[in-house]
């Protein structure tokens, strides 16, 4: 849309267009200073953390609501690596975002191409569940799930964590897939079959084209994982040295709760990678959102 | 299964996707393709199913088992006591305090961030406003936090001692005393409304701006030879419009709040008294945080919940059933 002039742009005459462009500028001027305000509350706390990372123990208990760090140290950083164990939290969090984002991606890419692409006993009962059992509460049926990875006698390794974050999720992954796979033209398997490719060949021939479902499935599912409290605060209780970023820096505060800036520091590692993630993939990510709404 | 922010989404995509899939899975014909489909389709689903089963569809059923006995997830399951965990929890004054939150968490968390969120939306869709990208970018930003570290940050920036809203409010003369807003019955709640708002508020933002951008130009420009203003247009063109769009993101928005827990756990953990106690930490502490542990009790709550977000997801289907037609009455 935004490509296409507006068949009125033809007609315009220079002294429109410089009444529109006074128009923007004096709707650019009211709007802005609003907006630059709002921004900069609406970044305020993440600008807290970060210059509180960088202030003394005791700068960060006196600073009020400044946010330059006078004196401004580094050691915060090194006392929440090391000492308070943020690389292993660290280390933890990107165990369980990577591999249960591949897990995800695996299993619903599988599912959702059978499922769009092959008829087969309980093919409509499946999809039916998958759809029903969206909407189900991870609060409300996290009780059995530990019960399960219990007798599974996995309850305190980080693969039965892995199993519990990545268990459960998904089913809408494998819904976004089946949508796409069955929106692919016909042809193009037909192709494949008169070259003689076999079931995986065919897949592996059409998973390419799935390329911005992959990225939606992986980003979700990494940022998620990411941020994820709920099931590694009931699956590492008591485990300090399985637990991701989000659950080990509330025992940090708990544990520490006057070390302000070494909790500030800790939360800078934490949410950094993150915000690199994003930034890069911004594109995807405000596509894959907008897409899902718009089905 | 639901979870996070993000789950919301998913969400979005299966009200779209229900009805329109399940419809077109009919017509596919069976293609068996060549030979070895009938060995393959089995172990393309098996990683899938093996996960889904033994996390989503065995756990919704033991959680109905369990609800029947008293049990301390110890000893052997055999202390069958019927319905009793129920009656028990409708005369549970706590049970109901988490419950009366929830709801009231759901609706001002929903009534606050859609205005907002769609006001916002607006703004930056216009063609005129400068540096959209980088507007958007930050009002996005706090979704990429976990949930529980903007509860952390958030303990710190709103501390009556010295944190810094109370600092910058003290020094600019706004306020005598210091404002404890965690640690008073009346604004703990809508304090957490308040931030669950500022994170989530991106994600919301972002479906408005995909909803607006449905809008097909062209009525803009009828709009525009016919004379219309701005508010004129908005009025009636935009608003009506993405009302179909506008009943799925409502509903999207209060299943999602319905699920609030990890912000409660690191703000408030239910206080001052059950000031913000919700149902999702009720199951949490009743099962996880003090022994004996009362997992039957618990999932006789989880139950009960699950239910309360059936009847709130079947009602969210049928109005966007209804939003369908609505569309298709404005050939949007």
């Amino acid at each position: 849309m935004a490509v296409l002039a507006p068949p009125t742009a033809a007609l315009e005459t220079p002294q429109r267009r410089a009444f529109r462009w006074r128009r923007a500028l004096r709707l650019n001027l009211i709007a802005l200073p609003l907006l630059i305000i709002v921004s900069f509350v609406w970044a305020y706390p993440f600008l807290w953390v970060v210059s509180t990372g960088f202030k003394t123990q005791l700068g960060a208990f006196t600073a009020g609501a400044s946010l330059v760090p006078h004196p401004l140290v580094t050691s915060n950083f090194q006392r929440a690596w090391v000492g308070a164990a943020f690389s292993d939290f660290f280390a933890n969090t990107v165990i369980y975002s990577v591999s249960t984002s591949l897990v995800e991606l695996a299993k619903s890419a599988m599912c959702g191409y059978v499922l769009a692409r092959y008829r087969f006993p309980g093919r409509d009962l499946l999809y039916r569940l998958i759809i029903a059992t969206i909407f189900v509460p991870v609060a409300s049926i996290i009780i059995p799930q530990f019960v399960l990875i219990q007798n599974l006698g996995l309850l305190h390794s980080r693969l039965g964590v892995i199993l519990a974050m990545s268990g459960g999720a998904g089913a809408l992954y494998v819904l976004l897939f089946t949508s796409y796979f069955e929106h692919l033209p016909q042809d193009l398997f037909d192709a494949a079959r008169v070259d003689g490719a076999n079931f995986v060949q065919t897949f592996w021939l059409v998973l390419p084209l799935a390329r911005p479902i992959i990225a939606v499935v992986v980003i979700f599912q990494f940022i998620h994982s990411w941020n994820d409290f709920n099931v590694p605060l009931i699956f590492t209780l008591g485990q300090p040295s399985l637990q991701n970023l989000a659950v080990g820096l509330q025992a940090f505060r708990g544990s520490h709760s006057l070390d302000w800036a070494g909790f500030a520091a800790g939360m800078t590692i934490s949410f950094i990678p993150v915000l690199i993630v994003f930034l890069v993939f911004q594109g995807y990510f405000v596509r894959g959102l907008s897409g899902a709404i718009k089905g | 299964m639901a979870r996070g922010p993000l789950a919301d989404t998913g969400r979005a995509a299966a009200v779209a996707l229900d009805e329109r899939a399940v419809a077109t899975g009919r017509r596919i014909p069976f293609r068996g393709g060549r030979d070895d489909s009938r060995f393959w389709i089995p172990v393309f689903l098996l990683p899938f199913l093996v996960l889904y089963v033994g996390f989503t569809v065995w756990p919704l059923v033991a959680t109905i088992v369990y609800s029947l006995f008293d049990w301390d997830g110890v000893q052997p399951l055999t202390q069958f006591i019927g319905v009793d965990n129920y009656t028990r929890i409708l005369g549970d004054p706590l049970f109901w305090s988490a419950f009366r939150n929830t709801l009231l968490f759901a609706v001002l968390n929903t009534v606050i961030k859609l205005p907002l969120t769609l006001l916002v939306a607006v703004l930056l869709t216009r063609r005129w406003l400068l540096f959209k990208r980088f507007f958007r970018t930050v009002f996005f930003l706090p979704i990429i936090l976990p949930v529980a570290l903007s509860g952390l940050i958030f303990t710190y920036l709103l501390n009556p001692s010295n944190g810094a809203l109370n600092t910058f409010l003290l020094e600019h003369g706004l306020l005598r005393q210091p404002i404890d807003l965690l640690g008073h019955d009346n604004t703990a709640l809508l304090a957490i409304v308040l931030i669950s708002v500022w994170q989530i508020f991106g994600q919301y933002m972002l479906y408005w701006m995909a909803a607006l951008t449905q809008v097909p130009e062209e009525l803009y420009e009828a709009a525009d030879l016919d004379g219309a203003n701005e508010r004129q247009k908005m009025f009636h063109v935009t608003l009506p419009l993405i009302r179909p769009v506008a009943v799925i993101i409502t509903l999207l928005a209060l299943v999602n709040a319905l699920h609030v827990f990890g912000i409660i756990v690191t703000l408030t953990a239910g206080g001052p008294g059950r000031a913000t106690y919700v149902v999702s930490y009720f199951i949490y502490s009743e099962a996880f945080q003090n022994a004996p542990f009362r997992y039957g009790y618990a999932s006789a709550a989880a139950l009960i919940f699950a239910v309360l977000a059936f009847v709130f997801v079947s009602g969210q289907g049928l109005l966007a059933r209804r939003a369908e037609r609505l569309r298709q009455h404005y050939g949007v």
